[in-house]
């Protein structure tokens, strides 16, 4: 899933903010007072929305005769568990290590890890024996609950 | 005078993957500590996590945006001044920093050349900056093979590990 969806579905998670897409899809090229006398909105929330909005590329404005005024973009999200499942757990450096060095990869850095724990090993040296980087490797054991 | 809190990158990745490592900084500077990190230490927060980024852009544009925006908290906290990157002097502390990597070696078998510098910069800025000021030390891992490292080499360093 790529991280374009993702920052779709935070924005159109905001009852508030789909309510602004669903009007502008309807009343094209409207500016932020009118948005905010149809919807109810006090202008600074509507100037906020609509800010977030376009950097998510969810709205793009246009300014004519100084006015600044908005449209829906176009976009198709499809939703699903398993996408759901595909986003967050590409999102773990967990899941890169495991696809990496599978099932021998991670009884090995179970053992270091052990090894870690009991002061026997340094983890810039835990990271070296792994062949990953310290970045990797401490971000493995903040992943595994291995630091607290 | 401000008191000496090295910190250990361990501690400045977990911080800034959880979002809090402005928050820590700002709460240890406003308890009187001046923090400082060595140079080596300086550049395994930035330069390895930005290939990683760089190479899972592709396949995991979430993972990679997030360990992005990690190291530009960890960039931004330098710059700010929140930490200081110090420098160890090679040529006054060559022999301390020798020592921690045969230390190291041993205890993993493997040759000197490929201890990374992180570990013997460290221990030889604790001594250095201890040399300095004559003040106890404070030190921020959780990195306990770290500790016993510097245990042994700073028998006359008087330091403190501080949890986070």
């Amino acid at each position: 899933m790529s991280e374009r969806t993702v920052s779709i579905l935070k924005e159109v998670g905001n009852p508030n903010k789909a309510r602004i897409v669903a009007h502008l899809t309807k009343h094209k090229g409207e500016n932020a007072e009118d948005l905010g006398k149809h919807l109810g909105y006090p202008l600074p929330t509507v100037y906020k929305y609509l800010r977030e909005l376009e950097v998510a590329r969810v709205v793009r404005s246009k300014v004519r005769d100084k006015t600044k005024l908005y449209y829906a973009s176009d976009f198709k999200l499809e939703v699903s568990p398993k996408r759901l499942m595909e986003m967050f757990e590409e999102q773990s450096i967990l899941s890169l290590y495991k696809t990496r060095f599978g099932d021998d990869g991670m009884k090995r850095l179970d053992e270091v890890a052990n090894k870690v724990n009991a002061g026997k090993m340094t983890y810039r040296q835990a990271a070296s024996t792994l062949g990953i980087s310290y970045y990797e490797f401490v971000s493995l054991l903040d992943e595994t609950g291995a630091i607290q | 005078m401000s008191k000496k809190l090295i910190i250990d990158s361990s501690v400045l990745i977990v911080l800034s993957r959880k979002g809090e490592l402005e928050e820590y900084l700002k709460k240890k500077k406003q308890e009187g500590y001046d923090i400082l990190i060595p140079r080596a230490i300086a550049r395994e927060l930035t330069d390895e996590p930005k290939k990683l980024a760089t190479g899972i852009k592709k396949r995991s544009p979430l993972l990679a945006s997030s360990i992005t925006q990690s190291i530009e908290a960890i960039n931004a906290a330098v710059d700010d001044g929140l930490i200081k990157v110090a420098k160890v002097d090679y040529r006054k502390y060559s022999g301390v920093i020798d020592n921690v990597r045969k230390y190291l070696s041993q205890l993993e078998a493997k040759p000197e050349h490929a201890i990374k510098k992180g570990d013997p910069e460290l221990v030889a800025l604790v001594i250095q900056i201890y040399d300095r000021f004559r003040e106890k030390i404070f030190i921020s891992t959780q990195d306990k093979g770290l500790l016993r490292a510097l245990k042994s080499f700073s028998t006359v360093v008087e330091y403190e590990a501080l949890a986070y």
